[in-house]
């Protein structure tokens, strides 16, 4: 890397500069966009920016090869890689289908990459890759997986005992095999260095004086989140110790339907020496009153995380919520119902997300009537001017109240809305509700994603075609009546990047009318719709890079049913773009065409 | 003798309304441990637990609606660990609550990490840094206490009795109590009657 003073002749007069000094003004070009940017704009910017690029993401581990990704950027430090197809968190996907992180962990390692941050979503990580991992990067600082599974406790305990300078062990949501072991034990005594702590996820005991030990001597500990092991003295006694500069609470599963006295008294006096905190989660099958016993630093909140404490009533969730005023980030569950909601309208001005879950996934009660309706969903819009961002499971929903949503939030980015019915229409009127999304569209200039429910036909997708001009990410289901409403989507839309249906009437007609279109996407998933092998094999043909995959039921392949019926339909399609060619580590339920 | 008298009790528990099967279920359950423990009694157990289980089928709300794959597209993590999911106590999933009388604070396990009643006693001692706790399970008669459970119908059990694959597939929550308090419970000490 020639790092040598030069003037370049070159009409652009910031070329005039030395390379470190263009470097440095890179440096203030964080987003990952703006870095693609400058990159292309000539070949010399493209030279530094390679050499000065720290972070890289990419949205889709087979898009790129990781010795492809070394070679542009050999200085990286900080890497996110995303593998599974976002349906794989519904089931849709293979367990095997892929998404292996080991390849790339190998040839960073080889690659001499000084690798300090790696974030993975939806990855298959193996206990040998995390040890690889904790072997091969000195520097190695943050470790944060999303929904990733493959994996046991013993892979955490390499991490723990070789990454000296670890800073943060997130784990979210992940499938992790528990082998109770000692793998909090395996943090040397001489590592004091960590910032984020979070085992919430793992489902079984831990060795509780270790991580008193290990909290003690950390110093620097602003995010604890503990899993369902932990109790409440033990609790207490880990709050106790880092009180004063805990940020981020995630409380386990502690005893709750009538502590003793003495122990919750030494709770709440813990809480209340957690002046810095701002956020909370957890309360897995903890009772009310310890929540209750976070009411004096309520007002301190910031973001609040409740979509687990299945056993907290509505009543104590709504007397909770009421006094955390400052309140932007709200995770809860629909037992909260329209009247919580209305509480929280009231009181969390500030709010700018919300996501509501359903808490009775197995329609155990016929005459559910703490879910949510559309009641609860005008009054957030109505009371919370900051929304930009929600995630609302609910039973029903009305054009009318769509239509006043929109009119009373237009900053909406994010707008999920699931009607836990396929297909329900309007439930005063029993219209599809194309117009509550048309005017969602219509008024959200800025949303980029976008998820309908509900009674639909084509003229929601005329609606979003026409409209969303913002919009990067679509998920269909239950939806539409024939290709045009995927066409008006394919054509209208520009900036759309991924676009994910099941069990919609689109058909090889919409896939193929415009193949090159492809290119601009991530990626596009089709399930139970009407596409056929035919119509999948022709566009694998047209769109050489493509890879087009279909995945099977059965675990035989389809190879030797290539004479098939080109006419059958296509249970499941996942296409992406890549570089790099049709993968090599597709499980046999998977055919790429 | 002893054996004959089980099989009446047994054809008693079949001939019960549905109403009154989960009193007559307790009422089996106390005949039960009135015998020695081993094979015959697990025979009993099974012929108990398997009619209360027809009854109680029976009588079940009407089957969910059928449910659509991957819908309502709730995450699978999120679905294994919430509520719901985490009461009907599956394998694997057996994370129970054990409150230990005379110990302020209740314990959380995962009965799925344990193989088997003799594990489950090395568990239990370990929890709770006491032994003397599994001994309750294996040889009941000497032991300060007992370990008992509550299984799905919300009764409580003796815990040692039922074949383990079904111990951990009915149990909810256990109970270390002393013996001398088993007595007011509702429940005999083994071997009362030997």
């Amino acid at each position: 890397m020639n790092r040598a003073t030069k003037l370049r002749p070159s009409t652009s007069e910031m070329n005039y500069f030395p390379d470190e000094v263009i470097e440095h003004i890179f440096d203030f070009v964080a987003s990952h966009r703006d870095r693609n940017s400058i990159s292309l704009v000539n070949k010399s910017w493209h030279k530094i920016e390679r050499y000065s690029r720290r972070q890289v993401f990419i949205g889709n581990c087979y898009a790129i090869s990781p010795e492809r990704l070394i070679r542009r950027f050999p200085c990286l430090r900080s890497l996110t890689l995303k593998g599974k197809p976002h349906f794989a968190d519904f089931n849709l996907v293979p367990h095997e289908w892929g998404g292996f992180l080991h390849p790339w962990i190998d040839a960073l390692a080889k690659g001499g990459v000084k690798l300090e941050e790696l974030r993975l979503k939806r990855m298959v990580v193996s206990d040998e890759s995390l040890e690889l991992l904790s072997r091969s990067f000195v520097g190695f600082k943050s470790l944060v997986l999303v929904s990733c599974d493959g994996f046991t406790t013993d892979g955490l305990a390499s991490i723990a005992a070789n990454c000296r300078n670890l800073r943060e062990l997130d784990l979210q949501e992940n499938e992790i095999d528990d082998h109770r072991g000692q793998w909090l034990n395996c943090f040397p005594d001489t590592c004091t260095t960590l910032v984020s702590l979070n085992f919430a996820c793992l489902k079984g005991e831990i060795n509780l004086s270790a991580l008193e030990r290990l909290v003690a001597r950390s110093p620097n500990l602003k995010s604890l989140k503990v899993n369902r092991a932990v109790p409440l003295d033990a609790l207490t006694r880990l709050m106790s110790c880092c009180a004063s500069q805990l940020v981020d609470l995630g409380v386990g599963c502690y005893e709750n339907n009538e502590p003793e006295p003495e122990s919750f008294a030494k709770l709440l006096f813990a809480i209340a020496k957690c002046t810095s905190l701002r956020s909370l989660s957890g309360f897995s099958e903890v009772g009310p009153l310890c929540l209750t016993a976070f009411i004096p630093i309520s007002a301190n909140l910031t973001s609040l995380n409740l979509s687990y404490a299945a056993e907290i009533q509505g009543n104590h969730l709504i007397k909770f919520v009421h006094f955390c005023k400052r309140l932007q980030r709200l995770w809860i569950l629909d037992s909260i119902g329209d009247k919580g909601l209305e509480v929280v309208a009231s009181s969390c001005k500030e709010l700018q997300e919300l996501r509501v879950f359903p808490s009775d996934l197995h329609d155990e009660e016929d005459n559910n009537n703490t879910a949510v309706t559309e009641v609860g969903l005008v009054a957030i819009s109505a009371g919370c001017p900051k929304l930009h961002s929600i995630l609302y499971f609910c039973k029903q929903m009305t054009n009318a109240a769509l239509i006043t949503v929109a009119k009373n939030c237009p900053n909406f980015i994010r707008f999920r809305l699931c009607i836990l019915e396929p297909n329900k229409p309007d439930h005063i009127t029993s219209q599809s509700l194309d117009e509550g999304f048309g005017a969602i569209v219509q008024a959200c200039k800025g949303l980029r994603r976008l998820s309908v429910s509900g009674l639909l036909t084509d003229k929601v997708f005329l609606y979003i075609g026409m409209y969303a001009e913002q919009l990067e990410m679509l998920s269909i289901a239950f939806a539409g009546d024939t290709d045009k409403g995927m066409l008006d989507v394919l054509n209208g839309c520009k900036k759309l990047r991924k676009l994910e249906i099941r069990d919609s009437p689109f058909g090889n007609a919409a896939l193929l009318a415009d193949v090159g279109k492809y290119e601009t996407m991530r990626s596009l998933w089709m399930s139970s719709c009407e596409v056929t092998l035919g119509g999948c094999k022709r566009l694998a043909r047209n769109a050489p890079w493509l890879n087009v995959e279909i995945i099977n039921e059965n675990e035989s392949g389809r190879m030797e049913r290539n004479e098939e019926d080109e006419r059958e339909k296509v249970d499941r399609l996942y296409l992406y773009r890549t570089v790099v060619g049709t993968r090599k580590d597709a499980p046999p339920c998977v055919t790429i065409l | 003798m002893e054996k004959g008298g089980l099989e009446l009790e047994i054809t008693e528990l079949r001939l019960g309304l549905p109403g009154t099967e989960k009193m007559m279920k307790k009422r089996g359950f106390t005949e039960m441990i009135m015998t020695s423990s081993g094979s015959n009694s697990n025979q009993c157990e099974s012929g108990v637990v398997s009619s209360g289980c027809d009854v109680e089928k029976a009588n079940e709300s009407p089957v969910a609606k059928s449910q659509v794959v991957g819908w309502p597209p709730v995450c699978s993590y999120r679905r294994k660990n919430s509520c719901k999911e985490v009461s009907t106590t599956r394998v694997g999933l057996g994370y129970v609550k054990v409150s230990m009388d005379g110990v302020p604070y209740l314990r959380k396990m995962d009965l799925g990490s344990s193989q088997g009643y003799d594990d489950l006693a090395f568990a239990l001692d370990k929890l709770f840094g006491f032994h003397g706790i599994g001994v309750a399970l294996k040889d009941g008669d000497n032991c300060e206490y007992v370990t008992i459970y509550e299984d799905k119908d919300g009764d409580w059990m003796l815990a040692g009795d039922v074949p383990w694959g079904m111990f951990i597939e009915s149990c909810k929550r256990l109970r270390i109590m002393k013996r001398s308090d088993a007595a007011g419970f509702g429940l005999q000490p083994r071997g009362v009657d030997e």
